[in-house]
């Protein structure tokens, strides 16, 4: 008697060698996009060296993780947004973790409220990035006052608010373009 | 939907919860200062502060462009005035000299010891603080150098802050406006002792002043060395407003425009500076009233 193959429970009887092969694999565009976060957040640090922005740079990852997060589903992996978050609060210094967790909130949230916004207008989308800014604001505000038995003067925290709503227009046009460029180039070749 | 797609998004989720898990812990184990964790931060710090450095080259060449174009346009105001600071200077200068003279007389005079001279290392400026929750600067030297935890920090104008993490090349200070930073002080006239507290902003609290202590705007605030940590007589800042609970002050150092700073190495010695916790040196009012110490002493020795 033939023995019967050995065949996973659910995956069929082709097995996993035989599944589709991925000959566009979206994972060398997450690495651009992850690499691309990380020099971002060297560079929203280096802004603290402006006079302007001494104190409260705008967060400009923040804008960024949110276009993402908007337009292309799943070309930030979750994991590339808590690197970034770390990398920022390692490097100057903010509450470890904190803005890892508010990049995470960003991806999570945009997976339900994706749909609705794409089919809005800018100003939709701006009032959603207010909302969630100030959230993700209030949430380090809270866990820094709970960690430290402190409350620290709002006068920056405010200012770095009103900042990133106001770089919110600029930075999305520009990547806007960027990836409107970028897809005309892919288009062509 | 396949069982492998069900295992896929089980694992995306699993994965999920355990990053915001690690997120959430790192979180209080970064307050709760571990060695471990404190030294894996130095470590990346370590490793990325070179590319930070490259990254703010861009950032650094507008910041002194647009300074550049400041100072061209108020050159000749700027002239005005500085002759007239360096006027004042001189004559300062020349009473620094004969007090210094009076003060080596009145030295060899008492026996009194020399404070141990710290040595000062000069540190690039590598960030600046950015972030609206801390205020601490990256500097361009470590432990390879000679430098170390505790070690005070200073320009020409005053106190920076001190090194709470020394990497092998680079250094992490906090600074005295950071809400964490508490620098034990005196008013300079009175000699009333205080503490000063960051705030995270541009400005420092005072407090913990003797209620018969009466600053007056405009006052200097210097270290006042308690703890030994901090070498006395730095000036901190200067007394901005006085309201009937607050007391503001102003920093001598412009923490807007820091490129360059001195790092005071040395002279920490019979310090433990893992654990920089300045209560345990600090009291800040006598024992009784028949105790004579430095805090309530005017300049002419005189108890307030």
């Amino acid at each position: 008697m033939s023995k019967r193959p050995n065949v996973k429970k659910g995956i069929g009887a082709t097995g996993k060698y035989f599944e589709r092969a991925e000959f566009d694999s979206i994972w060398p565009f997450q690495f651009m996009v992850s690499v691309i976060g990380l020099f971002l957040v060297l560079f929203e640090g280096s802004l603290g060296q402006w006079t302007l922005f001494y104190g409260a740079t705008p967060l400009l990852t923040f804008i960024f993780v949110y276009y993402i997060a908007l337009h292309f589903e799943n070309l930030l992996p979750v994991v590339a947004a808590v690197l970034m978050g770390l990398l920022s609060d390692l490097l100057f210094s903010d509450i470890i973790g904190a803005r890892a967790l508010g990049y995470m909130f960003v991806i999570f949230v945009m997976q339900y409220r994706r749909q609705r916004l794409l089919q809005g207008d800018f100003l939709e989308i701006w009032t959603d990035f207010s909302i969630i800014t100030v959230a993700v604001l209030l949430f380090q505000f809270a866990a820094f006052c709970a960690i430290n038995f402190a409350v620290p003067s709002t006068t920056p925290i405010l200012f770095q608010l009103g900042v990133t709503l106001i770089f919110f227009p600029i930075g999305y046009v520009l990547m806007f373009s960027i990836t409107a460029l970028l897809h005309r180039a892919r288009v062509r070749t | 939907m396949r069982a492998s797609d069900k295992a896929k998004i089980r694992q995306r989720r699993i994965a999920n919860i355990v990053l915001i898990a690690i997120s959430f812990s790192l979180m209080f184990l970064g307050k709760a200062d571990i060695t471990a964790l404190r030294n894996a931060r130095m470590g990346a710090t370590d490793f990325v502060a070179p590319i930070v450095d490259l990254v703010s080259v861009p950032a650094r060449a507008i910041s002194t462009m647009v300074t550049g174009i400041r100072t061209v346009a108020s050159l000749r105001a700027e002239n005005v005035r500085l002759q007239a600071e360096n006027d004042l200077l001189k004559r300062w200068r020349r009473r620094a000299e004969i007090l210094e003279s009076e003060n080596r007389q009145l030295r060899s005079v008492t026996g009194a010891v020399a404070p141990e001279r710290r040595m000062p290392l000069t540190a690039r400026a590598v960030t600046a603080p950015g972030g609206s929750f801390a205020h601490t600067v990256l500097i361009a030297n470590g432990t390879d150098s000679g430098v170390q935890s505790g070690n005070p920090v200073v320009t020409a104008d005053g106190l920076v802050g001190l090194i709470v993490d020394a990497g092998r090349s680079y250094s992490r200070v906090l600074m005295i406006s950071d809400i964490n930073a508490r620098i034990p002080v005196i008013l300079a006239s009175s000699s009333w002792p205080g503490v000063t507290i960051g705030q995270n902003g541009l400005f420092l609290e005072l407090a913990f002043l003797p209620e018969e202590a009466d600053p007056q705007v405009g006052e200097l605030v210097l270290t006042s060395g308690h703890g030994g940590v901090l070498p006395a007589g730095v000036p901190v800042g200067r007394v901005d407003l006085v309201t009937d609970d607050f007391i503001r002050v102003e920093p001598a150092v412009d923490f807007r425009n820091l490129s360059y700073v001195s790092v005071l190495t040395g002279g920490l010695d019979g310090v433990d500076t893992n654990n920089l916790s300045l209560g345990d040196y600090y009291t800040p009012l006598p024992i009784d009233d028949k105790t004579r110490l430095l805090e309530g002493v005017n300049a002419a020795g005189e108890r307030q």
